[in-house]
């Protein structure tokens, strides 16, 4: 880790200034400075934004919910309205990383988050990621990567609320250059599937101060399967929301993660599924929908099967007791 | 002959550790803890290239860095880098920050070699490029070692299986890395080192640095784990020393975690081609095997830990009537091995085992009783036999695959053994008995973990007839009369023996010093009283008749396998296990469950990953080289058999033979197919069962 | 420095103003003008540091600790090599281990991933200053008990773990433990008495499985 400066914003203005070109927000910090001291990233000054106001609550309005990007994973773990409201949200917020970690990481760093690609987290790897000329995984150790790989960089988003978020028709609220921008998370991410240097849509300076869940969905859940019990990343990710009325599901939304640079959503899935009655067949249809044009890797092959049997684990939590 | 006693009291109990209140208030100096006057931070640069040529390095820079007191090259003039991570320079200064902005700015000029090899098949390819350039990376010719006539032998076989059984390279990654502070003055050099083997760490800093050995001390009060890595003062050490001595300062040297995965070694991989075969009723009659593995650039790792090496036992337990067994090691581009837990046993187990309940499936035998037929061990036999009746072993084995439902359950068995594991003979130990009836027992071992200064407490409180509470146990220090290092097992063993001699010696003395014939349990304070001034110090060693070698142990491993998903959940472990005399069961204990939870690593989560293209480690750190966690850890049973006329034997490394073998074997049952590596992953198990689509990207 | 309205300059211009406005606003602060001096006191506090030395005070088991450090050394390391609180660990210094977990306030994190200056005004609670009167806790005392530990290296990080565990939960079950030891590594594999160790602290007795059979 080099040396920086360090400063404590109070306003989102101020915060903005000190960053400046070369600066980085820090609120958990806990990928800052795993990025920092593997010299992935360098900053020449950490602002501080755990001081700036209105950022750190939930809020709740008839139409959607308010979770300030500086909320933690932790209090969003043990929200009783959110497991009430949102237990696909809950889900995945009790899935991330350990305890002392969701005590500290905030939804906007969970969100903004860089690769995990263990090409691009190696300090002597220099892949396109890193403006190298070469990605060394669409021919080399790519177990971990990415199923919808018709673009350069093949690493997968692996933010578990960007998947419950997207289930969720979540929106992030952006502050750039001093003005409020509203990203679905497929445009939140999709910087990140066009070009290669980016991990997600966000720009120098940009600063997420929030995120919008409409309350529309009821229903959630989240299910991930990883090569450990748990404090492991996820192989696949998947959520799923919708409201039931009758017994059928309206406005149903899937979204998984770890499979695309982007929380991998297919709009005719979900319109297969509104107005359906789940079962095992319809669950099934709308996994094979989902994964249809997968284009799988020399090693992540397996991620096709996982990915089909948590979407229909996952679509037919929806049930419930209904 | 000398004999442990028959009634016990503490022998054969359970008492809690005696540094237990040390350790968990945080008043244990570890290695890594020791702040010597004036103490310095060091840090090592490392090759960024599996492969090259350094010609000059050039630390002027570093040495500007504000903070910095000294930097060393590794070796004067050029050298040659044969793996990643592989150590060009150090550097030492005021503090981490310093170390790491110098390590920045060194300037090394390398002739950048593309052309190398870390993956073990394409290294024994006859055009790979070479690890050492005057001889090939495998043998041309492999030794083959060959009893009876196997190919006839076949011949007559009921059944024949083969199978090509792999294992992954697995990395020690005790939570404290390796490292030293090292104090390097005109008066000889001190060493706060992180090790199992204190003497060999001073011996190796004498002849790294032609010392005498009178003239290096070696001390470790505390240390967290090693696992078979380490014995030597490695080149962390000698690097620690010389910046010492540059710096005039004591150096305190930790490796990072990523520094543990690279250069400081691990256990070697194994491929195992292996043909079995059996006549109708069981016997084994034939087995051929071919086995090749990477020790890395070589096995070896400074020190007394043994070398590690890619070379298994095969047919391992079983005696086999006619065998053909060839092994060749493979270097590759990357980190030398070292002895690590029951080198060799583990990955021996995996294969074998494997090997034998594909040949029972294919028999329709039950895999217990193809071992009761063929393992030629008394121990193991009744093992087998309690383990199965007490796990529920017949109710529980089903035709493999047969379980209902998705998520499938299965169960299997495995043995292993570790033939070592005996005593060191040289061991001594000496107690200096204060006339206030206090007793210090001084012994140059180390504890890593085991709980050594637990086990002299609880066999001198035994034979003194006093409270473990009240020995002083003093272990970790060169200055000490010498024992063994702790690896292979061999620390109980050697040291029960030598605290026996020490207690009985001293008790013979106060007897002659007090006139008191009896100066054991109430009469202690009384008998050393009567010494006077003069504290008593008596020197004992090893005896033999106390202890032995060639601890068993069967384990019965119970798992659920999501087939649609891969995952394996282990449910169960039983661990049935011999070691003698047991003499303390609680830190057996740990012992055991240690043992169990890293050989369940071995079969579900580690390995470590290298890239063919750059020649990195790809997971040089905990995120993606997995070690269990306490959410993986199954319900664990354990079942000690306690033969205290065998006498003391160690316990730590056929704990962890068995566990991957049998959870293999269990998933194979649950899900009816062969999961042919390890570690066995979700995506292993969903390509066994057939379900992942080739790359069509 | 007569600038009041920072955000109509430049990135740059304005980092400047924010060092030098350090001098001045310990100037303002004596003309007793309330709301200039809460104002003043507001921007001071944006003010830039580093990335030499700076003054860092952290509360660590009810003391203070006055340093000399820069912005980009972690609580652990502060703790470890700027002081002698050696009780938090390193083993991986990259938030995966836990071997460096201590509280803040109740919370457990991960000392070698928070930067020290930003743990300052809260209390930090290390394994070293758990025991009160050199009585020990429920919790270290039951690690001994159950023997939760073997070579100790992990052992802080899980002792403090299970004492935030049980601070907000009285009466956690096995998976609670599970949950809440999940980022916490252990090489000897003690997990099963960690978990004996932690329901004992809580009060509940979980027995190992374990049966002694001698033959003779």
């Amino acid at each position: 880790m080099k040396a920086f400066e360090y400063a404590t914003a109070h306003s989102t203005d101020s915060a903005r200034q000190l960053v400046a070109d070369k600066g980085a927000y820090i609120a958990g910090g806990n990928d800052l400075l795993g990025l920092l001291k593997e010299y992935l990233v360098e900053a020449n000054i950490l602002v501080n934004i755990k001081s700036l106001p209105g950022m750190n609550k939930i809020e709740h309005a008839r139409s959607h919910w308010t979770i300030g990007a500086l909320v933690t994973v932790a209090q969003i773990e043990n929200d009783a309205d959110i497991k009430k409201h949102f237990p696909g949200l809950r889900e995945a917020a009790a899935d991330v990383a350990s305890q002392q970690i969701r005590n500290v990481a905030t939804v906007g760093g969970n969100l903004a988050q860089h690769s995990r690609c263990w090409y691009f987290r190696h300090r002597d790897t220099q892949c396109l990621k890193k403006n190298g000329d070469l990605c060394f995984a669409r021919n080399g150790e790519n177990r971990y990567h990415s199923l919808f790989t018709g673009n350069t960089c093949i690493s997968p988003v692996v933010s578990s609320l960007a998947t419950i978020f997207a289930a969720l028709d979540a929106t992030a609220i952006v502050l750039r250059e001093g003005k409020e921008i509203r990203l679905s998370m497929a445009e939140f991410y999709q910087r990140a599937w066009e070009n290669p240097l980016s991990h997600n849509s966000l720009g120098q300076g940009d600063l997420i101060v929030r995120v919008e869940i409409p309350t529309a969905r009821p229903r959630s859940a989240f299910m991930q399967v990883s090569d450990k019990h748990a404090f492991d990343w996820a192989l696949v990710s998947c959520a799923a929301a919708a409201e039931v009325v009758d017994g059928k599901l309206k406005s149903p939304r899937v979204a998984l993660g770890s499979i695309s640079n982007v929380p991998h959503q297919v709009e005719t899935a979900n319109q297969f599924l509104d107005g359906k009655v789940l079962d095992d067949a319809t669950a099934t249809h709308a996994a094979d929908l989902i994964l249809k044009d997968a284009k799988p890797l020399e090693h992540n092959g397996y991620k096709v099967p996982m990915a089909h049997a948590l979407i229909r684990r996952t679509l037919l939590k929806l049930k419930g007791d209904a | 002959m000398p004999s442990w006693p028959a009634e016990t009291k503490y022998i054969s109990q359970s008492t809690p550790r005696v540094d237990g209140e040390a350790k968990v208030t945080g008043r244990a100096r570890y290695s890594s803890d020791i702040q010597a006057e004036g103490w310095l931070y060091g840090m090592i640069l490392r090759a960024k290239w599996p492969s090259a040529k350094i010609s000059s390095v050039n630390l002027d820079k570093a040495l500007a860095v504000p903070g910095i007191k000294a930097a060393v090259v590794v070796r004067d003039g050029a050298f040659t880098i044969r793996y990643y991570g592989e150590e060009i320079a150090a550097v030492a200064g005021t503090s981490k920050q310093a170390c790491l902005d110098a390590l920045r700015v060194i300037e090394v000029t390398a002739d950048v070699h593309h052309e190398f090899v870390v993956n073990e098949s394409e290294a024994r390819k006859e055009n790979s490029p070479r690890v050492w350039e005057n001889s090939p990376n495998a043998p041309t010719n492999p030794h083959v070692r060959e009893n009876g006539k196997v190919d006839d032998a076949f011949a007559e076989c009921a059944a024949v299986i083969e199978g090509f059984y792999s294992t992954a390279v697995q990395i020690h990654h005790p939570m404290e890395t390796m490292g030293n502070t090292v104090s390097w003055t005109d008066d000889g050099l001190k060493a706060w080192s992180s090790t199992q083997g204190i003497s060999s760490v001073r011996d190796g800093f004498a002849g790294a640095l032609k010392l005498d050995h009178s003239k290096v001390r070696v001390i470790t009060d505390y240390m967290g784990g090693g696992f078979g890595a380490k014995f030597g003062a490695g080149a962390e050490g000698v690097l620690a020393a010389k910046l010492s001595q540059a710096a005039k300062a004591p150096v305190r040297l930790m490796l990072t975690r990523f520094d543990q995965a690279l250069a400081v070694g691990n256990r070697p991989s194994s491929f195992q081609k292996i043909k079995l075969g059996a006549k109708a009723d069981g016997t084994l009659l034939a087995f051929d095997a071919e086995n090749y593995g990477t020790a890395g650039i070589g096995a070896g790792g400074d020190g007394g830990g043994g070398g590690g090496g890619a070379d298994i036992p095969m047919p391992y337990l079983y005696k086999v009537a006619n065998t053909r067994v060839k092994q060749s090691a493979v270097a590759v581009n990357a980190g030398a091995s070292r002895a690590f837990r029951a080198p060799g046993n583990p990955p021996a187990s995996y294969g074998m085992e494997s090997a034998l309940d594909d040949l029972a499936v294919k028999m329709g035998m039950d895999p217990v009783e193809l071992r009761l037929k063929n393992d030629p061990n008394p121990i193991r036999q009744r093992e087998y036999k309690l383990g199965a009746e007490k796990f529920g072993w017949q109710a529980k084995y089903k035709k493999p695959g047969s379980s209902a439902g998705v998520v499938k359950t299965g169960v299997g068995c495995a043995a292993g053994a570790w033939p070592a594991g005996g005593a060191s003979r040289n061991t001594q130990g000496e107690a200096q008995i204060n006339p206030d009836g206090s007793i210090e027992f001084r012994l140059g071992v180390q504890d890593i973990g085991t709980g050594t200064r637990t086990v002299i407490a609880v066999v001198a409180a035994e034979i003194l007839q006093l409270k473990p509470a009240q020995i002083t146990v003093r272990v970790g220090d060169t200055n000490f009369p010498p024992g063994p290092g702790s690896g292979g097992s061999t620390t109980c063993p050697s040291i029960s023996p030598t605290v026996f001699d020490i207690c009985n010696k001293a008790l013979e003395q106060l007897q002659t010093q007090s006139g008191i014939a009896d100066a054991r349990g109430e009469n202690w304070f009384t008998a050393c009283k009567k010494l006077g001034v003069n504290p008593l110090v008596v020197h004992g060693q090893w005896q033999q008749g106390l202890s032995a070698d060639h601890a068993c142990g069967v384990q019965f491993a119970e798992v659920e396998v999501d087939t649609e998903t891969g995952f394996v959940s282990v449910k169960k472990i039983m661990g049935v296990h011999d070691c003698g005399l047991i003499v303390n069961q609680l830190t057996l204990e740990s012992q055991i469950n240690g043992g169990i939870i890293m050989g369940m690593g071995y079969a579900l989560y580690e390995e470590r990953v290298m890239d063919d293209l750059s020649g990195v480690v790809l997971n040089p750190n905990f995120e993606t080289y997995k070690l269990p966690g306490i959410g993986d850890v199954p319900e664990i049973e354990i079942v000690l058999i306690n033969m205290p006329e065998r006498g003391v034997i160690g316990i730590g490394e056929p704990a962890t033979v068995p566990t991957a073998a049998a959870i293999a074997n269990a998933v194979a049952n649950a899900i009816g197919v062969r999961v042919f590596s390890l570690p066995i992953t979700p995506a292993k198990v969903l390509a066994a069962l057939g379900k992942a689509p080739p790359a069509t990207a | 420095m007569k600038n009041s309205e920072p955000e109509n300059i430049g990135a740059h211009s304005r980092r400047t103003f924010f060092k030098s406005l350090g001098t001045v606003a310990a100037t303002a602060a004596t003309s007793q003008v309330r709301t200039i001096g809460a104002e003043l006191e507001k921007i001071n506090s944006e003010k830039i540091i580093g990335p030499g030395p700076v003054p860092v005070t952290l509360t660590v088991n009810g003391e203070k600790l006055k340093l000399m450090i820069e912005p980009r050394v972690t609580l652990l390391d502060a703790l470890r090599n700027y002081s002698s609180l050696t009780g938090a660990k390193e083993g991986c210094d990259r938030a995966t281990c836990g071997a460096c977990t201590v509280l803040l306030g109740d919370t457990p994190i991960y000392s070698c991933q928070k930067l020290a200056i930003e743990a300052q005004g809260i209390e930090i609670t290390t394994v070293e200053g758990l025991a009160k009167d050199k009585r020990l806790s429920k919790v270290q005392l039951a690690f001994i008990e159950k023997d939760a530990l073997q070579c100790g290296y992990c052992t802080p990080g899980f002792v403090m773990s299970v004492t935030a565990l049980l601070k907000k939960n009285f009466h956690p079950t096995a998976d609670d433990v599970k949950h809440a030891c999940a980022g916490n590594l252990c090489r000897c594999g003690c997990h099963p008495h960690i978990l004996q160790a932690a329901l004992k602290a809580a009060g509940v007795e979980h027995a190992a499985k374990t049966e002694v059979i001698t033959y003779a």
